[in-house]
């Protein structure tokens, strides 16, 4: 692969791996704001914003 | 979340489920990165094995108030999916659940290695994809995915999607 780009993709598994220590409350807030920024986006009565 | 979780747990003290873990995208989320997920998946282990292992969950939910919503019971606000371990290797993976904390609330999860299998057996493209962020996230352990691969005749599957993936 050319290289640039594999020092791109490594940035993003480092910035995942990160991601990944956050403690799992902290994730769940991340989660919910997932579903907020989706939810702005294409609203979807089916698909709840969970109430946290 | 943490009411919801409250009252999983309480399913299984009074017997209304044998046991239970949390699967799917909240499962992932403890051990990657967070996804975006809208179902807040239980594997349980039914009581009686039968023809409706649902019914006694659903009645404990209607005595509770909680109203049905397509697939899930929406208890406390969160919509919860409850499946029943379908096969032997995820009865074993409900079995072998972590038990952790969400705040002070005791919680099972469906642990790495298990869910990686779980994934793989599925085989969607979703399931691919959490499969190969599992691999990555370096929170597997890989002697215990070998024998649970190994086991459940997944080998093949996880050498394949490495294959495709560039990975070891």
């Amino acid at each position: 692969m050319n290289k640039s780009a594999e020092q791109v993709f490594e940035k993003k598994r480092e910035r995942r791996r990160q991601l990944a220590k956050l403690p799992f409350e902290k994730k769940i807030e991340i989660v919910v704001k997932l579903q907020r920024i989706a939810a702005e986006i294409h609203p979807d009565k089916s698909r709840r914003v969970w109430p946290i | 979340m943490e009411k919801a979780l409250i009252v999983i747990e309480e399913m299984t003290r009074v017997g209304i489920i044998k046991s239970y873990a949390i699967g799917g995208g909240i499962a992932a989320t403890y051990y990657i990165e967070p996804v975006l997920t809208y179902d807040l998946d239980v594997f349980f282990i039914p009581v009686k094995e039968g023809l409706d292992e649902l019914a006694p969950i659903y009645e404990f939910a209607r005595n509770r108030g909680y109203s049905e919503e397509a697939e899930a019971i929406l208890i406390e606000g969160f919509p919860v999916q409850f499946i029943p371990a379908y096969n032997d290797l995820v009865q074993e993976a409900v079995a072998e659940a972590l038990v952790t904390r969400y705040h002070d609330v005791q919680v099972r999860i469906l642990r790495p290695e298990y869910l990686t299998a779980i994934a793989l057996q599925t085989g969607r493209a979703k399931d691919k994809e959490r499969v190969v962020r599992l691999l990555e996230s370096g929170t597997l352990d890989r002697d215990v995915l070998s024998r649970i691969v190994e086991k459940y005749g997944l080998t093949d599957r996880l050498r394949k999607l490495k294959d495709s993936e560039g990975n070891e």
